[in-house]
């Protein structure tokens, strides 16, 4: 397997916030520690009245204080990071024990009340340094607990009787200092070993705690479903500690399992072969709902290739289901170089992760599968395009050549039909268009992508198409719009659309001598355009129904003015598309005024 | 006045056409396939084109185009590519499709929307003709 990313990698992602916690915690300990050693010697000397070495030991709690102070300013200086880090623990300890020591040697050496203190310092650096470090910081205690006892028993530095019951030479027993130094280290050594157990599981969960919070980022970031999967394997792997993983999926028969995502394994190993489920036990019995533990995987009868297991280094797997709604999805399989690795906890974990990659992998199924409909129906709206217009298309040209008299002089009454069959075949063309625009309305995620431009060219284009006829009619057609350039979010196809409906319809609706005003305007951080006509109105009891498919108000139908009751609905859904609101005023048989607002979006 | 080849495969079109181009004094084959169309353009030279967008499948009207239009000097229809193209087209705004006979894509010379409308036809086939000249 290949060699993981560096364990200060792995330290600065899951750790340094925890540090800086527990060091500003000790820094307060150590705050009221210099601060009782003032009190404590006072209190002794002067009300219990003991002996004490008061300068002394006011100068260490002093110096205690002093030098805490220092390392505040100094972690103010610079923020710990992971490689700062180490110094400043070392500092940290050494400086401690120094007071520590001169303390116990102001307060009777081996027969120092205070002792107890020193092994409880152990604890605190258990927590800042893991593993085989805070052992031999414990050796180191010992030795000194040891020379400082050695040394005021030979006369080289002064003993103080702090406590005057006590025998004044039993610092120089021999059989005292053993057993003093003796229970100090065995106690010493308990509270390094649990410790230690306790701060382990404490940094494997963090670790743990880390990666499910990656994965739950990583599932909903915009990554590509792979990219996704990928890092959710790199994840599993580094949240256990283990140097490989691999998410693989069910092909679409059901039988075999796809690569997917790898991490931590080599090329020839992934490329070994298809893992096929009848071979492969290993994976039926993941895939059955169960995790999988391989404690010794190049002897394990339930894989399919234990030969390049072993080749790879791999000698135990875990293997968990990954569980899609529906049933399994595949399983994500975590590789560690060394047997036995992995307990039913760790199961736990992968199990946690595995249930992000499912929620990705179904997120990107569904959106496949989607995108798979809307061609299909887009395909199904082109095809039926054809097949409806090509008929009607080709009859309504031979209806005009008959009309201008190409296939022989008409009668009266066969031009009268032949216009009634024109307009009936005119309606049903548009009514085709209509349906079709607006089954492609409505397949909003396949469209063109909303682009950023400028509202005024395109009013302007569809008024200038639309003035002939309403010159022809006669309506007065005005536009008026600012000359700064409005910039909304939208599609041309789609403003053209709305605004020819809208202004078309007016014009339509509107009898001979009357008007049509399209005014567009900035108001606040929009833009509101309006199409106010002088037309047949819409009465206030249809009003509400205006947007709806199909609907077409009575006095519309009765004005005997033709249409399809497809176009506004269109023009709605359209305008909520561009992310903007539409909005209809009239008053029956005085006019009509539409007012569009869309988001303004600065240039 | 003129030899004028339809390929369309929808007979209601190639009528409507017939009749106002032979009003105006043109003559009209027709061919119902891209196939049979490549091949009446080599057997009857013809002066003008009028060539459907869709005919059996979506692209046929463009293949045939972009045959006879093909920058290949080898092409065997390298003698035929000076031919004025006019493509009956169902253009609407639905379906978005842009291209006009500056497009690199679609080689043809005129366009002419379905229905048609005879006099536009008329039209345009006489501008096409007379600019050959």
């Amino acid at each position: 397997m290949e060699t993981p990313d560096s364990s200060a990698d792995l330290i600065a992602t899951y750790l340094p916030e925890d540090a800086t916690e527990d060091i500003r915690r000790i820094v307060t300990t150590r705050w009221l520690m210099g601060g009782l050693v003032l009190a404590a010697t006072a209190f002794c000397a002067h009300v219990l009245r003991l002996p004490l070495p008061e300068a002394g030991l006011y100068l260490t709690g002093l110096v205690i204080l002093a030098y805490n102070a220092l390392l505040v300013w100094l972690i103010r200086q610079r923020p710990l990071r992971a490689g700062s880090l180490r110094w400043t623990v070392d500092l940290q300890i050494g400086l401690d024990w120094l007071a520590m020591v001169f303390f116990l040697h102001l307060t009777g050496g081996i027969t120092s009340p205070a002792i107890p203190f020193f092994v409880i310092h152990m604890l605190l650096v258990t927590i800042l340094l893991p593993g085989r470090s805070a052992y031999l910081y414990l050796g180191l205690a010992v030795a000194l607990l040891s020379l400082l006892a050695l040394l005021e028993r030979s006369g080289l530095l002064p003993h103080y009787n702090v406590i005057p019951a006590l025998p004044s030479e039993l610092y120089r027993d021999l059989n005292y200092i053993g057993a003093q130094v003796g229970f100090f280290t065995l106690a010493s050594c308990a509270i390094v070993y649990l410790a230690t157990a306790i701060m382990a599981r404490l940094r494997e969960r963090e670790r743990q705690i880390g990666a499910l919070f990656e994965a739950t980022q990583a599932v909903s970031s915009t990554l590509s479903p792979n990219e996704v999967l990928e890092r959710l394997a790199r994840n599993a792997a580094h949240a256990l500690s283990m140097p490989g993983a691999a998410i693989r999926l069910l092909a679409e028969d059901g039988k075999s399992l796809r690569l997917t995502a790898a991490y931590g394994l080599s090329r020839a190993y992934l490329d070994k072969g298809p893992v096929e489920l009848p071979r492969s036990r290993l994976d039926r019995e993941a895939l059955s709902g169960q995790p999988v533990i391989v404690s010794d995987a190049p002897r394990d009868e339930r894989i399919q290739y234990p030969r390049e297991v072993e080749e790879e280094g791999i000698r135990s797997i875990l293997v968990v289901p990954i569980a899609g709604r529906r049933g399994p999805l595949g399983v994500l399989r975590i590789y560690s170089d060394k047997p036995n690795s992995f307990t039913l906890s760790d199961a736990g974990f992968a199990l946690a992760i595995a249930r992000q990659g499912a929620a990705a992998i179904e997120n990107a199924l569904a959106y496949e599968a989607l995108q798979k409909s809307e061609q299909a129906r887009a395909q199904f709206v082109r095809t039926v395009t054809h097949e409806l217009r090509a008929p009607v298309g080709g009859a309504q040209s031979l209806l005009r050549v008959m009309l201008r008299g190409l296939a022989g002089d008409l009668t009266e009454q066969q031009r009268d039909i032949l216009n009634r069959l024109e307009v009936r075949l005119d309606s049903l063309m548009t009514l085709i268009n209509d349906l079709l625009e607006l089954a492609a309305t409505k397949t909003a995620i396949l469209r063109e992508p909303l682009i950023e431009m400028p509202l005024q060219p395109v009013v302007q284009r569809v008024v200038d198409l639309l003035t002939h006829e309403a010159a022809e009619k006669p309506v007065a057609l005005t536009l008026e719009m600012p000359p700064e350039p409005l910039v909304v979010h939208a599609t041309e196809e789609g403003l053209v659309r709305i605004f020819s409906n809208l202004i078309g319809n007016a014009v339509k609706y509107t009898p001979a001598g009357g008007q049509v005003q399209v005014k567009a305007a900035k108001v606040n951080s929009g833009v509101e355009i309006r199409v106010a006509d002088t037309g047949i109105g819409i009465p206030a009891d249809e009003l509400p129904r205006l947007w709806q498919e199909f609907f077409r108000a009575r006095n519309a139908k009765q004005a005997g003015i033709s249409g399809t009751g497809l176009g506004l609905s269109i023009v709605k859904q359209l305008v909520e598309q561009f992310g903007g609101t539409i909005h209809a005023e009239s008053v029956e048989g005085e006019g009509t005024t539409f007012t569009i607002i869309l988001p303004l979006r600065e240039k | 006045m003129a030899k004028i080849l339809i390929i369309d495969d929808d007979p209601d079109m190639v009528l409507a056409a017939r009749l106002c181009l032979e009003r105006a004094g043109h003559t009209l084959i027709e061919a119902r396939n891209g196939t049979e169309g490549l091949e009446k353009v080599k057997t009857e030279n013809p002066d003008l084109i009028i060539l459907d967008v869709m005919m059996d499948s979506t692209t046929e009207g463009f293949h045939v185009a972009l045959a006879l239009r093909s920058r290949d000097p080898n092409s065997e229809y390298a003698a035929y590519a000076h031919i004025p193209i006019i493509m009956l087209t169902a253009i609407h705004s639905t379906l978005s499709l842009r291209f006009g006979p500056e497009e690199d894509y679609l080689p043809v010379d005129e366009f002419i929307d379905k229905p048609i409308d005879p006099d536009d036809l008329v039209n345009k086939v006489e501008k096409l003709l007379n600019k050959g000249k």
